[in-house]
């Protein structure tokens, strides 16, 4: 474009922001090396191995790429919805289901055939959808919180995966929480042969630039973050804001339900298991506030994150640290950084909740 | 003698870098009506937040009587004997009047807040002040005026010298106005003082002793009132000569909009519009006037099709547009100024080239098959910046980033970027300053004498009249009076069917309506 001279310095925005990223996360590793000092006989090596472990091996590199690649489609599942300003919670359930279809596509006939992965990944976003439309048609007929709705449809999909998985899917008198392995026909190449470098990644990458197309290039977009903006004003404009919104969470609930294939499917699985999530899917909260809601961010924060995760994970199995102060660790890094950042929009919330009380800051440049 | 209260070259700067006050100073003498002028933004508002204790200068000396004082809150402000009116009152609506004004100072009889005092102490000084409420009415039921006064007497409860008035006209009747400067004479005659902070200036020339000019976050001038115009005053303020005539439109069309028995009642069925029946015709403005609440801004939303009718017509050229969308409704040619426009009317995040197309996502020229032309988009932009002088760096700058007048600008071009049939406007110049109003006034004008009819709701009479052909007066919901404006029609002939002291009878009525 030969417009920069005329935009606001972008260059400017993201230097700031990635300083408020990079400070977050240098506090959120002091604080865990602190913990570390306290809980570990030698808190040097444990400190090492979660800041270098992830890069120590193909597989490991392979660890960090597959986390990656959900975290990103699971981030992405929630900018969606939050830039239309809706806060539906309901990516686990959406992977629970999708998986659950996935599966089903997987070990159905079809499953040895080569339409299974593209089959299998559209059953899984299908239904998906459908269940990122409950919550949303059941707050725009009834107004029902989509807060309360969606998180409520988590547990229901949760447990009736487990109780599909354990009581009709799972190889019968084993006693295994999981299913039999899929077909390899159903289940995602490995781009690096013996790592998790699978099909994944591709998919999460693809799916970003779909996303930020639609956000950014179509009028549904535009449509739908204006309804974030300001739901008050999309009224006005003649949008209608009960069917963007109901369209956003059906959008971001076919993109959960393709987590869910890309779990179920993908090399570290190959199966359906009890509690797979591993509550990845929630993480994707945190991937959509520090992205700022913008598709493009999300795979940058996600490696960033991913790498975070996996280390911690690592430090897990090969240091002394308790596994308690593991998941410590993950949470304050999870509260800084996220505190360090706040939703959008804060601002005008408060502009329309005090109005009147003109804030001299912004009417002073008046129109002198 | 010094002067009771002194502002020292004052200097505040918001975080971010805004000067609101540089080097302010006012100084107000016992006993006298001090008025602050300014535009918006001149930083009146700052000033006064600081004599109340609400922000701390940056730099300066506040003196009380000659002493040194600075308030760290507005506690210490009130203990030292200011008091503040707020144009946003701060009332319990559910209580009464007395326990609203005794509210945090209650008069007790051992632990129990002794009622009948503070019923009595507030009947007194309503009594001596000539604030007339009742005591023992509930705050939800009064009237704007009313509410206004139970303000006044809480500062005056808790002992308030100095009493500072934000801009209390503005939400007030004619004929409430009066009343509330009875008022305030009667304070300053009994040796309280008054800091009175207006942009009104035929209010402030009546009730002034001296007058305070503000502009871009300095004094200019401080005058005597007997000695000064209104038009010197409104040149010191804005800083050269503004002139806010309004031609008369010379066309006269056919009628483009015709309001036919409409009701309109609130989603829990109460009854906010009854019968409206009123004809626009092409090239004209009809002023839709009344205290707010009476069904004017209803009916402007139920022409824009954000509310829904109960029963009625409302034909545009002929079609009746009930049955059709917000959008099908713009598309035919109706534009619509909302009285919020940074709540309503703009989406703050967004881009100024997005907030210009948000109304026109079904035209082709800037959608096709769903996909944004962001060439297009940004060119209508780029034309809009430049025929309405909206100061921004580019079309990609967020609306939120813009100045206040501009972000009105940016509705406005908005609106008019394409000539519509019917424009409705809300509130044109609330909460806007001079040149701001003066933009808003020609655009109006300007698209009505390019034959779009106008339906004009304000709460500024003196607005109405000036830009008005016609004017419909709306009481309880209702079409109660209609008027052809000639230079003879009076505010307060207005105010009082605003009131529902007058009514008028049908034949005169029915020749106004057209």
């Amino acid at each position: 474009m030969t417009a920069s001279a005329s935009r606001p310095d972008r260059f400017k925005v993201f230097r700031a922001e990635l300083g408020r990223a990079l400070v977050a996360l240098a506090m959120a590793l002091a604080v865990a090396f602190l913990i570390i000092l306290g809980t570990s006989a030698d808190p040097w090596q444990a400190f090492s191995t979660l800041v270098t472990s992830p890069l120590s091996s193909n597989r490991t590199i392979g660890l960090w790429v597959d986390d990656v690649a959900k975290l990103t489609l699971t981030g992405i599942a929630f900018s969606l919805v939050f830039q239309a300003r809706q806060f539906a919670l309901g990516v686990q359930g959406q992977v629970y289901l999708g998986g659950l279809c996935a599966t089903l596509v997987a070990m159905s006939p079809i499953g040895t055939t080569f339409a299974a992965i593209p089959l299998a990944i559209i059953a899984a976003m299908i239904a998906g959808a459908a269940y990122g439309f409950i919550p949303g048609y059941a707050k725009a007929r009834f107004g029902a919180s989509e807060i309360v709705s969606s998180l409520m449809l988590n547990y229901i999909a949760i447990l009736v995966v487990n109780y599909m998985v354990r009581a009709h899917l799972a190889p019968p008198n084993t006693g295994q929480l999981m299913t039999a392995r899929f077909p390899e026909t159903a289940v995602f190449p490995a781009i690096i042969p013996g790592t998790r470098f699978d099909l994944g990644i591709v998919i999460a990458l693809v799916t970003v630039a779909i996303v930020w197309f639609a956000l950014y290039r179509t009028a549904w977009g535009l449509k739908l973050r204006l309804v974030g903006h300001n739901p008050r004003f999309a009224e006005y404009a003649g949008i209608k804001a009960n069917f963007i919104m109901v369209s956003a969470m059906t959008a971001a609930g076919a993109v959960g339900g393709l987590l869910g294939a890309v779990f179920v499917q993908g090399r570290a699985f190959g199966q359906l298991a009890i509690d797979f999530d591993g509550n990845l899917a929630f993480e994707g909260i945190l991937v959509a506030i520090v992205a700022r809601n913008r598709p493009l961010a999300v795979p940058f924060v996600a490696l960033a994150y991913g790498y975070l995760r996996q280390g911690a994970q690592l430090m897990g199995f090969r240091s002394d640290v308790p596994s308690e102060m593991i998941a410590v660790v993950q949470a304050l890094v999870i509260l800084l950084v996220a505190s360090s950042f706040t939703l959008p929009g804060r601002r005008f919330i408060a502009r329309l909740l005090g109005r009147g009380e003109a804030d001299p800051s912004t009417a002073a440049g008046g129109s002198r | 003698m010094p002067p009771l209260l002194q502002a020292e070259s004052i200097t505040r700067i918001y975080p971010g870098g805004t000067v609101a006050n540089d080097g302010v100073s006012l100084s107000v003498g016992a006993g006298e009506i001090h008025a602050v002028v300014g535009e918006n933004g001149a930083g009146k508002s700052t000033l006064m937040k600081i004599l109340f204790g609400l922000e701390q200068p940056d730099a300066g000396q506040l003196r009380l009587e000659g002493k040194p004082i600075a308030f760290a809150n507005p506690r210490e402000a009130i203990d030292a004997g200011i008091g503040m009116v707020f144009q946003h009152f701060s009332l319990v609506p559910s209580f009464t009047v007395y326990e609203n004004v005794a509210l945090g100072s209650e008069p007790r009889s051992g632990i129990r807040f002794d009622r009948e005092k503070a019923i009595a102490q507030v009947r007194a000084l309503s009594d001596q002040f000539k604030l007339r409420v009742d005591p023992l009415a509930r705050v939800s039921n009064l009237p704007v005026g009313q509410q206004q006064r139970v303000e006044i007497l809480k500062a005056l409860y808790r002992d308030a010298r100095i009493l500072i008035l934000d801009e209390p006209t503005a939400v007030l009747a004619p004929q409430e106005v009066e009343e509330l400067f009875v008022a305030i004479r009667a304070l300053v005659a009994q040796g309280r003082t008054v800091i009175f902070i207006a942009h009104k200036l035929p209010e402030v020339l009546a009730i002034s002793d001296r007058i305070t000019v503000m502009r871009a976050g300095r004094t200019v001038g401080e005058v005597a009132t007997s000695e000064v115009t209104e038009k010197e005053l409104a040149t010191l303020m804005v800083g050269r000569e503004v002139s806010l005539g309004v031609e008369r439109s010379q066309s006269d069309g056919g009628r483009a909009c015709e309001i036919d028995t409409v009701s309109i009642q609130s989603e829990a069925g109460v009854s906010l519009a009854t019968d409206l029946s009123l004809n626009v015709y092409a090239g004209e403005v009809v002023g839709l006037v009344g205290v707010e609440g009476n069904g004017q801004a209803e009916l402007l939303e139920a022409v824009a099709g954000l509310r829904s009718v109960t029963s009625g017509e409302i034909r545009l050229k002929g079609e009746n547009i009930v049955p059709l969308g917000v959008l099908d409704r713009r598309g035919r040619g109706v534009a619509s100024i909302p009285e919020d426009r940074l709540a309503e009317g703009l989406a703050p995040g967004a881009t100024v080239a997005e907030n210009l197309v948000a109304t026109r996502l079904g035209d082709p020229r800037f959608v096709r098959r769903g996909v944004l032309d962001l060439k297009a988009i940004r060119a209508n932009a780029i034309a809009l910046i430049d025929r309405f002088s909206i100061r921004v760096g580019g079309p990609a700058f967020a609306v939120g980033t813009l100045s206040g007048g501009n972000m009105q600008k940016v509705v406005v071009a908005r609106e008019l970027a394409e000539q519509p049939e019917l424009l409705l406007v809300n509130q044109p110049t609330r909460g806007v300053d001079l040149g701001a109003t003066q933009f808003i006034w020609a655009s109006i004008t300007r698209a009505r004498d390019a034959g779009a009819a106008v339906l004009l709701s304000s709460a500024d009479l003196s607005e109405l009249l000036a830009l008005s052909d016609r004017l419909v007066v709306f009481y309880r919901g209702r079409i109660v009076a209609a008027f052809i404006n000639s230079g003879d029609l009076s505010a307060e002939t207005l105010g009082a069917f605003m009131l529902g002291l007058e009514t008028q009878d049908e034949t005169t009525m029915k020749a106004a309506l057209r």
